[in-house]
């Protein structure tokens, strides 16, 4: 037991050694207010309430104040998820990248101990992340809301996706991690890891959508729209299929599982060379 | 008291390439112990199945009876410091072994005392993007010692060190080894390099053992070259002291005793033109036994 709290507060150091964190620190919380700002405007607009209002024609989204205020308060979230990706993608791909693993491997040669810190680790990042993020969108979310004249909070709700945006963020990170390990070399990880969730998965998702067994049952399941589904924004189309939000967050874990879960087994089989 | 090591039928295929063939051969506890062989004999591969970096084909290698991965806390046993292993640019050399020292609770004090040890405690508070060689060497070793272990495997430590870092690194070594009496297994392809350092040799050509003993026994020794006008009647006259014709009319003595030598050659009244010690050629002994079996020397087509 002893052996993980050494690997986790290894992994911690890892991460606050470099200049990488502070930089994400300031990436995290410009997103979360930026984008809190441009969405509450957006969401408030007159054009917007009218069209919400007969049924989203014209392809605005479609939701009600509760999903409205998530929508504010999350909007920077599909950003911070990819910058959580890219942690994960780095705090394994440095360690190949730099040939730390090694030195690593050395100072703790059950392999289990040394992966699970880093899930446990990289978990915790990511929920602080997620604080300085919701610190940004609520501060000027909140502000933007209240301004326009919707309510800022409409429900207890609201508060259930603020916790759960920092689940997402821990969710992602894991993926990034398994992508780390399943592509060696960081760079080409780095790009592939964020193409395919920033360009490639949504796209899919669109193309999936396009047919009608698709839309039901195979899109909700997809990485992006399960993390919407957790935190419960506004929809883009009222046609959208949503999963529950305890059903999008047993999505998403799955998929964090299954990336996390193939690259710890590669590793543990892995020649250090 | 230092551990020992030892190695049984260990085998390495990677596809087709058997990196290392049935290797057996045993360390002695407080001796160093210089692993020998040309560049990609498979000594790097060797040292990396002893940490439990590379999992062996078949064979077993263990430290005082157990495996790498079976030990409690391994820096307190065994340090090493390997080839291919890095520091992060962006990470001072300090805050790198401070993610070691926290993953086997090895305290920040440690790390602090083994940066002066090394001469390098001011360094290791600059990223080491902008390190030299030699610095890395260094920081590499305290890597190594950060758990106080009784065993350090080195692989290859003199590579890319100018003269001054080689001559730093032996008297480290010796200063660990004769005074702290721990056990070392220093790897190298020059022997020449660690021939002044090391007690006993391992040689291994092509993953497999070619030679193994005290450093003193490999190639017969040091003696003496003898040159005067009748060989064969100094070869009497020095009674008990054993010896052999040399090329040129020269006497080989067994015997580094040039003043005994040089008294029976005058009690038996006999000129001497020339009278040296010489040693054990070992290089010529090294390439010798390692020759014609480097298989990253292709043959010509």
């Amino acid at each position: 037991m002893s052996g993980l709290t050494g690997a986790v507060r290894s992994e911690l150091l890892k991460f606050f050694t470099t200049r990488l964190w502070w930089g994400m620190l300031i990436g995290v919380f410009a997103c979360g207010a930026a984008f809190a700002l441009i969405i509450g405007l957006l969401y408030t607009s007159e054009k917007f309430l009218e069209q919400s209002g007969n049924g989203g024609f014209g392809g605005a989204p479609v939701g009600d104040d509760v999903q409205i205020a998530n929508s504010v308060y999350t909007a920077g979230l599909s950003i911070s998820y990819l910058l959580m990706l890219v942690i994960g993608v780095i705090q394994i791909g440095a360690e190949y990248r730099h040939r730390t693993v090694t030195s690593t491997f050395l100072a703790q040669p059950r392999r289990p101990v040394v992966m699970l810190g880093k899930v446990l680790a990289l978990v915790a990042v990511a929920a602080a992340y997620g604080l300085v993020n919701l610190v940004g969108s609520v501060l000027v979310g909140a502000i933007t809301l209240h301004a326009r004249g919707a309510p800022a909070f409409p429900s207890a709700q609201v508060v259930r996706t603020l916790a759960l945006s920092m689940l997402v963020l821990g969710l992602w990170a894991l993926i990034g991690l398994g992508i780390g390990i399943l592509i060696p070399n960081q760079v080409a990880a780095l790009l592939i890891g964020v193409g395919a969730a920033w360009l490639v998965e949504p796209l899919l998702g669109l193309a999936i959508k396009a047919s009608d067994f698709g839309q039901q049952h195979i899109a909700p399941y997809l990485p992006s729209e399960a993390t919407q589904a957790v935190i419960n924004t506004a929809k883009a189309s009222a046609d959208d299929v949503r999963l529950s939000w305890w059903g999008g967050a047993i999505a998403l874990l799955c998929w964090a599982a299954a990336f996390a879960g193939a690259g710890i087994v590669r590793v543990l089989r892995q020649d250090i060379t | 008291m230092g551990v020992g090591v030892e190695f049984s039928g260990l085998t390495k295929r990677f596809g087709s390439l058997t990196a290392v063939d049935e290797l057996s051969f045993a360390v002695a506890p407080g001796r160093v112990t210089g692993f020998l062989g040309p560049n990609g004999a498979g000594k790097t591969t060797t040292l990396r199945m002893l940490l439990g970096l590379v999992r062996p084909t078949s064979g077993t290698a263990r430290i005082d009876g157990r495996t790498y991965v079976e030990l409690d806390r391994p820096l307190d046993v065994v340090g090493a410091a390997l080839e291919a292993t890095d520091v992060h640019p962006g990470r001072t050399g300090r805050d790198h072994l401070r993610t070691i020292a926290a993953a086997s609770g090895v305290p920040d004090r440690r790390v602090d005392e083994l940066l002066e040890l090394t001469g390098i405690p001011a360094f290791a508070r600059k990223r080491a993007g902008g390190y030299s060689t030699g610095m890395r060497q260094r920081l590499a070793l305290a890597q190594s010692l950060l758990g106080d272990p009784q065993l350090l495997v080195l692989d290859e430590p003199a590579n890319g060190l100018d003269p001054e870092g080689i001559r730093w690194l032996r008297g480290f070594l010796r200063h660990l080894c004769a005074d702290q009496g721990k056990t070392v297994l220093v790897s190298s392809h020059l022997l020449q390099e660690v021939e002044q350092t090391v007690d006993d040799v391992v040689i291994i050509a092509n993953g497999t053992l070619v030679k193994q003993g005290a450093m003193a026994d490999l190639g017969g020794g040091a003696g003496a070259i003898v040159r005067t006008p009748d060989p064969a009647a100094l070869a009497r006259a020095l009674g008990d002291i054993t010896s052999e014709p040399d090329a040129d009319g020269a006497l080989f003595v067994h015997s580094t005793d040039l003043r005994a030598i040089g008294d029976a050659a005058h009690a038996a009244g006999l000129p001497v033109w020339e009278l040296r010690r010489r040693e054990a050629d070992l290089e010529a002994l090294f390439f010798e036994l390692t020759e014609g079996r480097n298989r990253n020397v292709g043959e010509a087509v």
